[in-house]
This record gives C-alpha cells, sequence and structure tokens, in this order.
C-alpha cells in the first residue's frame, strides 16, 4: 500500500470570476435570475400600494402589497413601450401604478385598468397586458421572489440550506424571526464581487485577526472554524460574556421561544446565492446582498428584535455595533482583494486552508451553475 | 329610456360603460345611490367607468380630475370641462338611463359617430 499524500491547501477560484463581466452576466442570469432570491421585509410594504423596487440580476423588480393583503412583485417594466414603470425605491400608491410615459395605468394586482383610448382598443385584453408576475414567497418575514417561468423548490433551496446549517429547518422557528422586528438597518455599499462577500461570510480563519470584538465574545472562533464548518454547531458565548453585545455587555430580552440549546449561541447560515442569517438568543441579524456589478454590490443588513424591544425604544446601540463593525471589518478585507483580483499573480486564483475547504464546495456550485 | 344592466350586476362601488354614442358610465356607490355620466374624460378618451369612485365623485384613471356625479362638474385640470350627467330610473330590478338632450364636451379626437 502506497501512502497518498494530499494537499493540506485546494485551489481557490481563478481570479477573472470575480473580475469578467461575461462571467457576473452569466451569473445574473443563472443564479439571480433563476433562483429565489430574498428582496423585501414583509413589514416594509404595511398595506396596500407599498412598494419597494429591487434590482434582481439584470432586472428591476417592484413589490407591493395587493388590496387583500397579499405580497405581488412584477417586472417593472411597461407593457406599452417599455419605460420602467417606477422609478423610486421605495413609496405607497393610493391604487394604482401609472405609467409616467403614456399614463397606462395597472392595479395592484397587476391588470391594465386604463390607459389613453383603451376604449377603443376592445380587443386588447387587459390581463395579457397586465404587469408580468414574478413569483413570490414569504418566509421569515422576508418577500423572496424568483424570477425564473419555472421555479426552483423553495422547500430545498431556502429552507433546504437552513436545515442544512441547524440540522433541521423547525430549529429556526425557535427564533419566530417573522414576528420579530428591524429594530436598525444599515446598508453597505460594497465595491466587491458578491463571492468574496459569501466567502468571508462561510469562514472564520480570519476572525481572530479582523474581528477582536467578535473573537472577544466566540473565543472559539480564534481556532479558525466558523459555526458553518459544521452542522447543527452553535459558537458558545465566552464565560465571561454577559451578552451578544461590542462590549460582552448584557444585550436585550432574550426570545422567549428559544431552547435551552439555543441560549448562548451564535448560529450562522448562508442560504445561497444572496442571503446571511445570524442567530444569537436576542436577536436575529439578516443580510440581503444585491450584486449590481461585477465589482460592486449592495448589502442590506437588519438587526431584528423582540417587538417589545424595540416599541420600547430601548438602547439596542451596543448590541447593533458589534456586528456593524463586523461588517465594516469583513468588507474592508473584501474591497482589499478586489482590485488584486485582477492580479497576473492572481489568475489561477489562491488557495483554501483545511478551515476553509468547504467554500471549495460553493466554488463547485457557482462553476456548476453558470457552466 | 335605454336599459343598462339588471340591478343585481351593479353592485355597490361599481360601474358599467354603455357602448352608445357616445359611451355612458353607471355608478352605483357606496351609499346606495345610482348616477350616470358621459363616460370619456373631457381631457382625453379615458373611461371613467374604470375610474375611481369615491363616495358621488370618480377621479379620471389616467390624470385624476374628479367630476361629480350628481353635477358632472369637474374640481382640477388637467380636465376643464364638466361631462353631461344622465337621469337613471330602477325598474323592476332593471337598470335604466334617460340620456340627456345636452351637447356633450367630447376631449380632442372624440366625435360622434354620426360626425366621424
Amino acid at each position: 500500500m502506497t501512502a497518498t499524500t494530499t494537499s493540506s491547501v485546494i485551489p481557490t477560484l481563478p481570479g477573472r470570476y470575480y473580475t469578467d463581466p461575461e462571467l457576473f452576466a452569466r451569473e445574473q442570469k443563472d443564479i439571480f435570475e433563476s433562483m429565489w432570491f430574498c428582496v423585501v421585509r414583509s413589514a416594509d410594504l404595511a398595506k396596500p400600494g407599498a412598494f419597494k423596487t429591487v434590482r434582481v440580476g439584470t432586472e428591476s423588480v417592484l413589490v407591493t402589497r395587493s388590496r387583500d393583503g397579499s405580497v405581488r412583485a412584477f417586472f417593472n417594466v411597461c407593457r406599452h413601450r417599455g419605460a420602467q414603470l417606477c422609478t423610486e425605491e421605495s413609496g405607497e400608491v393610493k391604487r394604482a401604478f401609472q405609467c409616467p410615459y403614456h399614463a397606462w395605468t395597472y392595479d395592484l394586482d397587476g391588470r391594465l385598468v386604463a390607459a389613453p383610448n383603451l376604449t377603443k382598443m376592445a380587443d386588447l385584453d387587459r390581463e395579457q397586458y397586465g404587469l408580468v408576475k414574478v413569483h413570490v414567497r414569504e418566509w421569515l418575514g422576508y418577500v423572496w421572489v424568483c424570477l425564473a417561468d419555472e421555479p426552483p423548490s423553495f422547500e430545498r433551496d431556502v429552507q433546504g440550506a437552513v436545515a442544512e446549517r441547524l440540522g433541521a429547518v423547525e430549529l429556526i422557528d425557535n427564533y419566530a424571526v417573522d414576528r420579530l422586528a428591524v429594530g436598525r438597518r444599515i446598508v453597505y455599499d460594497v465595491k466587491a464581487n458578491w463571492k468574496l462577500i459569501v466567502e468571508n461570510f462561510m469562514e472564520c480563519y480570519h476572525c481572530a485577526t479582523i474581528h477582536p470584538e467578535l473573537t472577544e465574545v466566540l473565543p472559539e472562533f480564534a481556532d479558525g472554524y466558523a459555526a458553518q464548518y459544521f452542522v447543527g454547531h452553535g459558537a458558545e458565548f465566552g464565560e465571561e460574556i454577559q451578552g451578544f453585545t461590542v462590549d460582552g455587555s448584557p444585550g436585550l430580552d432574550r426570545i422567549p421561544t428559544l431552547s435551552e440549546e439555543q441560549d448562548r449561541r451564535y448560529y450562522a447560515i448562508t442560504i445561497r446565492p444572496q442571503v446571511f442569517i445570524n442567530l444569537v438568543p436576542d436577536h436575529v441579524i439578516l443580510h440581503r446582498m444585491f450584486p449590481l456589478a461585477v465589482d460592486r454590490t449592495i448589502v442590506e443588513c437588519d438587526w431584528l428584535y423582540l417587538p417589545e424591544v424595540v416599541a420600547s425604544g430601548k438602547d439596542i446601540d451596543k448590541s447593533v455595533e458589534l456586528f456593524h463593525r463586523v461588517n465594516q471589518q469583513d468588507f474592508d478585507a473584501c474591497e482589499r482583494c478586489q482590485p488584486t483580483m485582477s492580479s497576473r499573480i492572481y489568475r489561477d486564483g489562491g488557495v483554501l486552508v483545511p478551515s476553509e475547504h468547504h467554500i471549495g464546495g460553493f466554488h463547485e456550485w457557482v462553476v456548476d451553475r453558470i457552466g | 329610456m335605454i336599459p343598462a344592466c339588471p340591478l343585481a350586476s351593479l353592485p355597490r362601488g361599481e360601474a358599467i360603460r354603455l357602448d352608445v354614442d357616445p359611451p355612458i358610465a353607471v355608478f352605483h356607490t357606496e351609499d346606495g345611490e345610482f348616477f350616470a355620466i358621459d363616460d370619456t374624460c373631457t381631457h382625453q378618451d379615458a373611461s371613467l367607468a374604470d375610474g375611481w369612485l369615491e363616495g358621488c365623485e370618480v377621479e379620471c384613471p389616467l390624470h385624476a380630475s374628479r367630476f361629480d356625479l350628481r353635477t358632472g362638474e369637474v374640481d382640477a385640470p388637467p380636465a376643464k370641462r364638466p361631462v353631461r350627467t344622465h337621469q337613471v330610473v330602477v325598474e323592476d330590478d332593471v337598470v335604466y338611463v334617460v340620456p340627456s338632450e345636452a351637447p356633450p364636451n367630447l376631449p380632442p379626437g372624440v366625435a360622434l359617430k354620426g360626425q366621424a
């Protein structure tokens, strides 16, 4: 029997995967416009006519709430001559969306309800020329859309990702994420490819170096193994740590439905392609990424607390500050990598150390999706 | 007197458009009253039956001028001239309209069929 030597390192993707606009265009089509994509906190569409416009791949999507209270999403394109229907990022219409070009007018269900001379065009079908619908699901208090004609299984792709990390999808129910309230939202404009952000979130080899505050709260992060390396593993708070805050001081009210095992632990989940969830006993942090260009990604991060905590006006600054700092530290690191992805030294990429090997699975997935 | 529709097919809050010349919109308000006006906005060719009914007013779905269903008067531009009003009669569970004899205020480009 011959001894085989396995290398401790495995290759990353080549540098061009982070810089080539053509590869990014394929990701837009084969990933962002094909998969379930988390776009809006449901509570941000508080009543019928409230709307948001979001970028999904190359498309602008209009997300709104209909008269019957259900969420609807449409391609944000007038069916007449293709003008962008809504140009605002968010707002509220009373009862209809009207194209500012020729006044084609659509109700909250997307049906064409009025247009100049419409009654003279009796053959024009108001459903057929209604806004084109996008598939919608609501889960964890967020609206997820899918631009594919035939959406993939939400249960497999989205809920399955949670189950894969936590061990069972039901374990996230204990956090009652849909009933929590947004205590703080911070939007980051990151000059980096979206995959650098995913890879960064998946590993903790960098934690002891760039996240001193986080590593103080979660001492086991110093060994470089992220909670995401394991199944069902929550990183335990340090002995002296009272809460998931920037200085380890007590946090906010604990989510009462947590199990004992979930107390004093931190769980992290990546839902491909663009959602990160962190679970701690008193809050949930949910990141939505909106990749805009090969080298630019908007990240919207929500800190979610019990509604009574938010309503009471309790000070959440120290709680928010911990992961806000982590975000800044991470995004700085991603922005440091982006310009050098095009270096000839990185043409064939770099390497993943053992505590990063699980990122190889993400790379294989990307390559597999875009062919 | 023109038969418009069976009473049962025009619930409160709804309107129907009669394809007469010029077309007439018949409204059944939330309060249970019936009104009929010319269907075409006096500003641009838009159907007021497709507009937004609120109380005794209908808002044009295109540019938001509001017409008073009782008088036909318009509240604000871009429409400037009133629409005609017509008498509505409900008899034996049928809605009828008695068309006005006055000349209509039609928008540019819209003419009575006989005069087209």
